[in-house]
């Protein structure tokens, strides 16, 4: 059909467009940075593949690995987020609303502010990672093996925040008995940052993460159908029990993962989804999905390098500058009441 | 498939929650191009059955069979393209255009990714204007009406290309035309498309005029099920519903409020009907009506039997007995008023005219709607007697005011 063809053309001109934006925060991110590498060298530094210099050091171990690493978990945090907003029919929804980000700041928790540590002379890195994918994914455990037994997505919701809430509560227990200086170690990788990826963490998170989309992508058919409700949706032919247990562990794979390694990224899972519906006005999931990848790692790289930049050398947190950007396009849609359910 | 072959039926079915049985026993059977209501009263168990053939919830006992084939043993995605459904959920996709939205029912006949191919575009204009949804098209879901959302609804079920179509209360919340106008695109699913349609409904007079058979649902078990002709007698109708007041008419099709006269005794000299729209208007005004003399083929009986009014009958198409002339004089003695319809005067009802001038000889207030030429029935003197009005609710708020005043005096 004819008009059918014509708004196709137009949402892979959106794309494009997108796509192109994406591209030039990228090479912005890695062109720029607390210290001044001019373009000639940063050209020699990519094309030779030098690593040896500081410069080069610069350049392929922090620059590069946190311009990709923004874009993936930009780009997975919106997926995650469309997903579940679609799942719970509910606007107001984000990747963490399953406790996800609560269960890794629980766990984190327990690593950095209690005895455990003593071990550790020097806090391994790689004990937050862990115990923060540990948390996700038990709070994930929990929330999917209830999903198992609740008939309605709302009743999931609620057991979502109340397993948050009770993260939280342990949490701050913790936080009251911990000593001063851990407190601020906790507090900055609660706000979130993709700085310091290594290369094998980002393969992890290129392959896992990629796979996942992937997976998603092949679900979009009957995410259209979970628009309509679940019981339409079963009365077409979807298997709603396989597929609630896709959705559920796909959004919380990919928000899990993320939140592991870059700890709780704020509002880019609320509100990419939006604005993506808005752009490309439509609910079709076979193109929210390809946008919110792009648009997600899009607003992730351009909040990313405000965060660098605009206090340079002092470091924003990544969490500040999605919630200054993405709180007012929830309210402004709230008011607009552009997306209603 | 032929029309009239049976595509679903139930074998000693029973539905509920698991820890409650709701509906026992229940056998029916649902053929090609079939019309069937569910009627009953909330809460009786129409919507958890139309929830169980639709595989929504489980079967507790006895099968579900389409087409001879046990629902449980049906995959989810073969079932869709026999059997779509029409729920009360309100479903409000944002962003979604109605074309869209119909094209959300070709789930079952797309590929993996969706894609909607010349014949499935195909399907779904016709599907929107089976619905008279065609110029709906580019409208945004949301900015529809009750009624238009309604139609785009069936069209989306239309467009699974169904055997059955399952709807649950179609025409709530809707309005007069959209009620009909919904109700008639179903009846033509089921004459042109050999669909079955079972839909539950509230609208017993529309039911019984519109389906092919009803299922009487109540206290736990089907009460009956066949042609509504049969099955929708005045007494069945009444205790499906536990009517104190108000009675379904089956010759009329229409239920009536039935009347407890709490103000005066009127009595209405009617007939051929001219007496009908009165005879409403003075039920809801609460006043207790006496009428007559009537022929039992008269349809002014009908609807005053179904009121609740005090008819004096006459079996035979004659001219009126003795006996019911004396009763009818008794009668209208105890009286406060009479009113006079205005109804044609022919050879068989000139008592009638007799009556209302003892009426008049009696002191009795007499009321009329007559106009033209048949006044002429009556004296000068009782002309003068007579108070004349030109319609009904005219005559009906001056009978109120002398009510009142007659009230204030006592």
């Amino acid at each position: 059909m004819a008009f059918r063809r014509a708004v196709t053309k137009r949402q892979n001109l959106c794309l494009c467009v997108v796509a192109g934006l994406l591209l030039v925060f990228m090479i912005v991110n890695v062109l720029v940075g607390s210290v001044t590498i001019p373009f000639s060298e940063v050209i020699d530094i990519l094309l030779n593949h030098e690593t040896g210099s500081t410069k080069g050091f610069i350049i392929w171990n922090i620059r590069i690995p946190r311009a990709i690493a923004g874009c993936l978990g930009g780009a997975y945090l919106a997926v995650a987020g469309l997903l579940l907003q679609v799942f719970f029919r509910n606007p107001i929804v984000g990747p963490f609303i399953l406790g996800i980000s609560s269960g890794a700041t629980l766990f984190v928790s327990i690593v950095m502010l209690t005895s455990l540590t003593l071990g550790f002379t020097v806090l391994n890195p790689f004990m937050n990672t862990l115990a923060a994918l540990v948390g996700a994914y038990c709070t994930m455990l929990v929330v999917l093996s209830v999903a198992n037994k609740v008939k309605s997505g709302v009743t999931l919701l609620i057991v979502g925040l109340m397993m948050g809430y009770l993260c939280h509560a342990v949490t701050s227990v913790l936080v009251a008995f911990a000593e001063k200086e851990k407190i601020k170690g906790f507090v900055l990788w609660q706000l979130g940052s993709f700085s310091g990826f290594k290369w094998s963490e980002i393969q992890i998170l290129l392959f896992l993460g990629g796979a996942v989309v992937v997976l998603v992508y092949f679900l979009a058919k009957p995410l259209n159908a979970f628009l309509l409700g679940e019981d339409y949706a079963a009365s077409m032919g979807v298997n709603i029990r396989l597929f609630r247990m896709l959705i559920l562990l796909s959004a919380c794979g990919l928000a899990g993962m993320v939140t592991a390694v870059a700890g709780p990224v704020a509002f880019v899972g609320l509100a990419v989804p939006h604005m993506v519906r808005m752009l490309f006005g439509t609910s079709d999931n076979k193109v929210l999905i390809p946008g919110s990848i792009l648009v997600g790692a899009m607003v992730v790289s351009l909040c990313d390098f405000i965060a660098r930049m605009v206090f340079s050398p002092v470091e924003l947190p990544i969490s500040a500058i999605t919630a200054f950007f993405g709180a007012p396009v929830v309210l402004s849609l709230l008011i607009k009441r552009r997306v209603d359910i | 498939m032929k029309k009239g072959e049976t595509i679903l039926s139930t074998r000693d079915l029973s539905v509920g929650y698991p820890k409650k049985i709701i509906l026992k026993g229940v056998d029916l059977e649902f053929k090609k191009g079939e019309f069937i209501s569910l009627l009953g009263p909330n809460g009786a168990g129409k919507t958890t059955l139309l929830r169980t053939l639709s595989k929504h919830l489980k079967t507790l006992g006895g099968a579900v069979l389409i087409a001879n084939q046990d629902l449980k043993a049906i995959p989810q995605d073969k079932l869709a393209k026999t059997m779509s459904v029409v729920l009360t959920e309100k479903v409000n996709p944002p962003l979604l255009k109605v074309y869209g939205f119909v094209a959300m029912g070709r789930y079952p006949h797309t590929s993996w990714s969706g894609r909607l191919e010349q014949r499935d575009d195909g399907v779904i204009l016709e599907a929107i204007s089976m619905v008279n949804a065609g110029d709906l098209v580019f409208r945004d879901l949301s900015t529809l009406s009750d009624g238009e959302r309604q139609k785009v609804l069936v069209a989306r079920a239309l467009a699974q290309e169904p055997d059955i179509i399952l709807l649950d209360e179609p025409t709530m919340h809707l309005d007069l035309k959209h009620r009909m106008e919904v109700m008639s695109i179903l009846q033509r699913l089921c004459r042109d498309k050999g669909i079955c349609v079972v839909a539950s409904l509230h609208d017993v007079d529309i039911a019984a005029k519109i389906s092919d058979r009803v299922a009487l649902v109540k206290k736990g078990m089907i009460q009956a099920f066949g042609p509504p002709e049969n099955v929708l007698q005045e007494d069945t109708v009444a205790k499906l519903y536990d009517f104190n007041n108000a009675s379904f008419n089956r010759l009329l099709g229409t239920i009536e409020m039935k009347n407890h006269g709490k103000k005066s005794r009127v009595f209405v000299v009617g007939g051929m009907g001219s007496a009908s729209v009165l005879y409403r208007l003075l039920a809801k005004k609460e006043y207790e009506i006496v009428t007559g003399m009537l022929h039992r083929n008269d349809i002014d009986f009908h609807v005053a039997d179904s009121l609740g009014a005090h008819c004096i009958v006459q079996p035979d198409i004659d001219t009126f007995s003795s006996e019911i002339n004396e009763s009818a004089r008794e009668e209208m003695g105890r009286c406060h008023w009479v009113i006079d319809t205005g109804f044609n005067l022919e050879k068989i009802n000139q008592d009638n005219i007799t009556l209302l001038k003892d009426a008049l000889a009696l002191g009795k207030p007499v009321f009329s709607l007559r106009n033209g030429q048949s006044r002429e029935c009556f004296t000068d003197v009782e002309y003068d007697q007579i108070n004349f009005f030109d319609d009904e609710c005219l005559l009906v708020d001056q009978a109120d005011q002398n009510f009142k005043h007659h009230e204030a005096l006592s």
